[in-house]
């Protein structure tokens, strides 16, 4: 059974949309993908979609939002608000794993592994940037597998 | 999921014969692709449905304008990702009434296809969790409500008889915030009561 | 430089309700001067990967009231730290930081107003809009021995949604509570409110 994740949807993509432009615009590598929804994302068995959320959870908040060097502050705070929805998601996630358990199969360690191949391949800051460009992805990804409104 | 490329004249070519080239890219791939039948064209859109048909991916497009032997530069559209920037048309709405009720029947709007040979696809087998809004105005007590339903038939019950009634509905995805529109109005008559026309 | 410090602002506090966040503080008095103040916030993820990061609230760039409304800036059910300081043309005060993080699940949730009314035999209810955050519980049942109590989860306020088909013959009554999935709490109920239908009996 899935973990669900009782976050403002609303909250995170309405923070997305006010980024999007900006970020994207940035984002001048249109033949890369870090995420690339189609080969890894979407081939992700059921079994596997904890282990993929709590490690992109973790890419996000270890290595993305880190990395990244913002100065606008209309952004900073979109993206802060983005990465405190991440912590808080990654803290009710941890409850659901500890008691139904949260393998990661060789499948999600591969697929959470060409991600961050992807993104040591184009280096700081384009992949924090063309990371935080693909935001979208993850949200829809999140809302797909663990929005109860979802069931 | 009916995707279509919209642009504006040059406005220092107002009137001019000016002719439109159109490509599109997929984001992650190699290169920029062409749409054959948007090449030289003159009207100021696109349809690339069938080029962003796989709602999972992310597009780009662009346009450029000629004029006599003058070329623009590209200009380019933002990333654009259907599965959530989509706007959900509204369901199919079929009416019937008798003295005191009116039945409702929805049918969810089908993902768009530029040849009807294709296979129907309905935009509730893309989100599994597609809901209705269904709205209701008493012509002549003036009120209106509303009711959120996710099966496709609703029956309104005890209404008042030889009343006008109309109904809206709106298909909505709970979750994302994705653009929605409404269904035309319908209005029907509820039957005349025939104990009263006896009495 | 001889010049005196300026004060930093004291007594931080946040007062929330119905997930509106105020922070307030002691205003800094000099006479004839306006002091104006300046509030930044850090999240959780801030304070453990981007210590360093504060960032400034939306409202409250350069504010002169001894307050600020950051429910912009608080967006996430986790602590929140917020800090404050006193400007006065080219002098800033020491920042005074809030005794304890802020999270916004600890909001006071006031039960909502509810309007109960009919049209005809259909039992409608209209909740308060308390904005995007809340939906809504709202229970009803027909006043009658060993009645039957139904519950219905509102998505929004500010509209008229449909509840249920009356019969004549007893009142219908109705209460609601407010729900925040974000933090994961509600509201006590609210009072409750009863239409009657008048009429014929439905025929069964």
């Amino acid at each position: 059974r899935r973990c669900l994740i009782s976050v403002d949807m609303n909250q995170l993509e309405e923070s997305f949309q006010e980024i999007k432009r900006a970020i994207q615009t940035k984002d001048t590598f249109q033949n890369i993908t870090i995420l690339s929804t189609v080969e890894t994302l979407q081939s992700i068995k059921p079994v596997d979609v904890c282990c993929v959320t709590k490690n992109l959870l973790e890419f996000y908040m270890r290595r993305v939002f880190k990395d990244h060097q913002e100065l606008k502050p209309q952004i900073l705070r979109r993206i802060s608000s983005i990465a405190n929805s991440f912590l808080y998601m990654q803290k009710t996630l941890k409850q659901c794993q500890e008691q139904r358990g949260c393998q990661c199969s060789e499948e999600a360690t591969n697929a959470t592994r060409i991600v961050h191949d992807n993104y040591d391949q184009l280096g700081i800051p384009s992949a924090a940037i063309k990371s935080l460009g693909e935001l979208n992805i993850f949200i829809a990804w999140i809302e797909k597998n663990h929005q109860a409104t979802s069931v | 999921m009916k995707n279509v490329l919209h642009w504006n004249p040059p406005e220092s070519l107002r009137g001019a014969e000016v002719t439109y080239t159109v490509q599109y890219f997929i984001y992650g791939q190699k290169k920029w692709l062409n749409k054959a039948d948007c090449k030289n064209i003159s009207r100021t859109y696109c349809d690339l449905s069938d080029e962003t048909a796989d709602y999972e991916h992310q597009y780009y497009a662009k346009v450029k304008a000629m004029w006599k032997t003058n070329c623009s530069k590209w200009i380019e559209t933002g990333r654009f990702y259907p599965f959530l920037e989509t706007r959900i048309g509204p369901p199919e709405v079929a009416l019937t009434t008798d003295e005191k009720s009116i039945s409702i029947v929805l049918t969810a709007p089908d993902k768009w296809k530029t040849n009807p040979e294709d296979c129907t696809i309905s935009m509730q087998q893309i989100y599994s969790n597609l809901k209705y809004n269904v709205s209701v105005y008493n012509i002549k007590s003036k009120r209106t409500w509303s009711q959120c339903v996710t099966n496709h038939t609703l029956v309104l019950s005890w209404l008042e008889p030889n009343t006008l009634y109309c109904v809206q509905v709106e298909s909505f995805v709970p979750g994302l915030p994705r653009p929605a529109q409404p269904s035309q109005k319908q209005c029907v008559r509820t039957l005349e009561d025939p104990t009263s026309a006896l009495k | 430089d001889g010049v005196a410090a300026l004060p930093a602002p004291q007594n931080l506090s946040v007062h929330s309700t119905n997930m509106k966040h105020l922070l307030t503080w002691s205003p800094v008095v000099l006479p004839k001067e306006t002091v104006y103040y300046s509030v930044e916030y850090q999240g959780e993820y801030e304070s453990l990967y981007t210590s360093d990061i504060w960032i400034p609230s939306k409202w409250c760039l350069c504010t002169e009231g001894p307050e600020c409304d950051v429910t912009d800036d608080i967006t996430a059910t986790v602590p929140y730290s917020l800090r404050v300081r006193a400007i006065l043309g080219s002098q800033t005060s020491a920042w005074s930081i809030l005794e304890q993080p802020f999270n916004r699940n600890s909001t006071i949730l006031t039960p909502p107003m509810i309007e109960v009314s009919q049209d005809g035999f259909h039992l409608v209810i209209e909740l308060e809009d308390l904005g995007p955050q809340f939906q809504f519980l709202v229970a009803y049942w027909r006043r009658e021995p060993d009645t039957k109590e139904h519950a219905k989860i509102v998505r929004r306020g500010g509209i008229p949604v449909h509840l249920e088909t009356m019969e004549p013959g007893a009142p219908y009554c109705v209460k609601a509570q407010a729900l925040v999935n974000a933090i994961g709490r509600n509201s006590a109920f609210s009072q409750t409110k009863c239409v009657e239908v008048q009429g014929e009996a439905l025929p069964l």
